[in-house]
């Protein structure tokens, strides 16, 4: 499977519009970091991703290489290997590919709540048909699990554990995982961070991840993804957002002439201070925020890439400092609206 | 190649400054083979094309170099090559910041000359 693409995907829960028109496309071999605020619509997001909850409206399909059928008549060295695209909906071979590990939970009437851990892991290796029993066990081993224990008697952490082998070891080409450190202590985080890049490495499968841990979950991620209120806000190559994005502090007046043309997001004031933060448009392309009206000259300046956080912007006295995703995520989607 | 990264910098840009110290220091000697894109990443635990791009600034300064199917491996000179480049970029990085920050304080530049003077013999 080369590609997960997610076309036009609406979701309505009665009279509610969770997931307003999603178009998505997920790569093969890279870790993707799925960012939203409580009820932007994550968890809704993947379940419809990987097939285990209809879209109201849209598809989700996969794209593969085909080479089942090439035989005698792809001898030829230059015959191109067919790309074909295939819904994800009741599709064997494709969901063979995908594991979407929900987060647990003991609420009263959750049918796994009666499980031993070990026979719930027997299950999931059942459903899923790339499943690694050694590695499975190494990863119980890991984190300490007893697999002797009900999951209803298991702690926030321990569930979180168990999500977390059942992804690892599925061997599914797309795997998507909802808050899988959301209960572990920071110890059992960083194991959880290691041995996900120690399989990414090695296996060069697909990982979506969301987390409200954003910080220190940051630096594994190759892209993100922010999810606002049902819509996807942006999706980039983490380096590249975060080299367009700074945070600009001085006093009110600097700051409105070093920032002028740009969207402020997150405005903060203290006295005659202000601080703001800025996206700078895209390399190559229309920012977020479009502005016409600015000197070309600017342009060019605040939108290069590698430009250094200092002192003076644009001729203004101001303090020019990177930000970190976390804050770029409270300044796009923390506002309200 | 330990240090703790930081919040400052675009982590690949601190994976390309980590292997040059480590040039600097003889941690990493020259014709030597650099831990692979994917060892930094599990040592570092950050994506591992984060630290290929760390990696290939450094193929494109001529500092690295790639052997097929083997890995990466630091150039001879590589170490003077460094030097030079840091050298010059000596005046950018800590001179001017130097004298914005004595202006701003109202120090002559006179003053700055006597405390350097200073420094030195009391090393």
């Amino acid at each position: 499977m080369n590609k997960i693409v997610a076309l036009g995907i609406v979701k309505r829960y009665g009279e509610k519009e969770v997931l307003h028109g999603i178009d998505l496309e997920l790569e093969q071999g890279k870790i993707y970091g799925l960012i939203g605020r409580n009820g932007a619509g994550k968890t809704t997001m993947l379940s419809i991703l990987s097939s285990q909850n209809p879209a109201t409206e849209g598809t989700v399909m996969v794209e593969m290489t085909d080479n089942a059928g090439s035989t005698a008549a792809d001898e030829k060295k230059d015959s191109q290997p067919m790309i074909i695209r295939e819904p994800v909906w009741e599709n064997p071979k494709a969901l063979s590919h995908l594991c979407f590990s929900r987060e647990l939970n003991t609420m009263v009437g959750n049918s796994a709540n009666t499980m031993k851990v070990k026979e719930y892991l027997k299950i999931a290796s059942l459903f899923l048909p790339h499943w690694d029993q050694k590695m499975a066990d190494r990863y119980v081993a890991e984190f300490g699990l007893d697999t002797k224990k009900k999951i209803s008697k298991l702690s926030k952490g321990m569930l979180s554990m168990v999500t977390i082998v059942v992804a690892l070891a599925s061997g599914a080409e797309f795997t998507l995982l909802d808050e899988p450190v959301a209960g572990l202590d920071v110890v059992a985080r960083e194991k959880f961070y290691q041995l996900l890049l120690e399989e990414f490495t090695e296996s060069g499968r697909t990982f979506v991840i969301s987390t409200h841990i954003i910080e220190e979950a940051a630096d594994i991620f190759e892209e993100v993804i922010f999810l606002d209120e049902g819509k996807i806000l942006l999706k980039e190559k983490l380096e590249e957002l975060l080299e367009r994005a700074w945070c600009v502090s001085g006093r009110e007046d600097e700051v409105d002439r070093a920032t002028a043309g740009y969207t402020q997001h997150h405005v903060e004031r203290l006295g005659r201070s202000k601080s703001v933060t800025i996206l700078a448009p895209k390399m190559g392309g229309n920012g977020e925020s479009g502005r016409a009206d600015r000197p070309a000259d600017t342009d060019m300046e605040c939108g290069r890439l590698g430009r250094q956080p200092g002192l003076s912007w644009g001729g203004a006295d101001v303090t020019v400092q990177k930000v970190s995703l976390q804050k770029l995520f409270v300044a796009l989607c923390g506002e309200e609206h | 190649m330990s240090e703790i990264l930081s919040q400052e910098k675009s982590i690949y840009i601190q994976i390309k400054e980590k292997i040059e110290n480590d040039i600097l220091r003889d941690i990493l000697l020259e014709e030597e083979r650099v831990p692979s894109t994917n060892e930094l990443a599990k040592a570092y635990t950050i994506n591992p094309a984060t630290a290929a791009k760390g990696v290939n600034l450094l193929v494109d300064e001529g500092i690295l170099y790639k052997k097929r199917g083997i890995g990466m491996f630091v150039q001879s000179g590589a170490k003077r090559k460094i030097m030079e480049k840091r050298k010059k970029n000596f005046y950018d990085d800590y001179v001017k910041r130097l004298m914005a920050e004595a202006a701003s304080l109202g120090i002559t530049t006179d003053e700055l000359i006597d405390m350097i003077r200073e420094n030195d013999e009391q090393v």
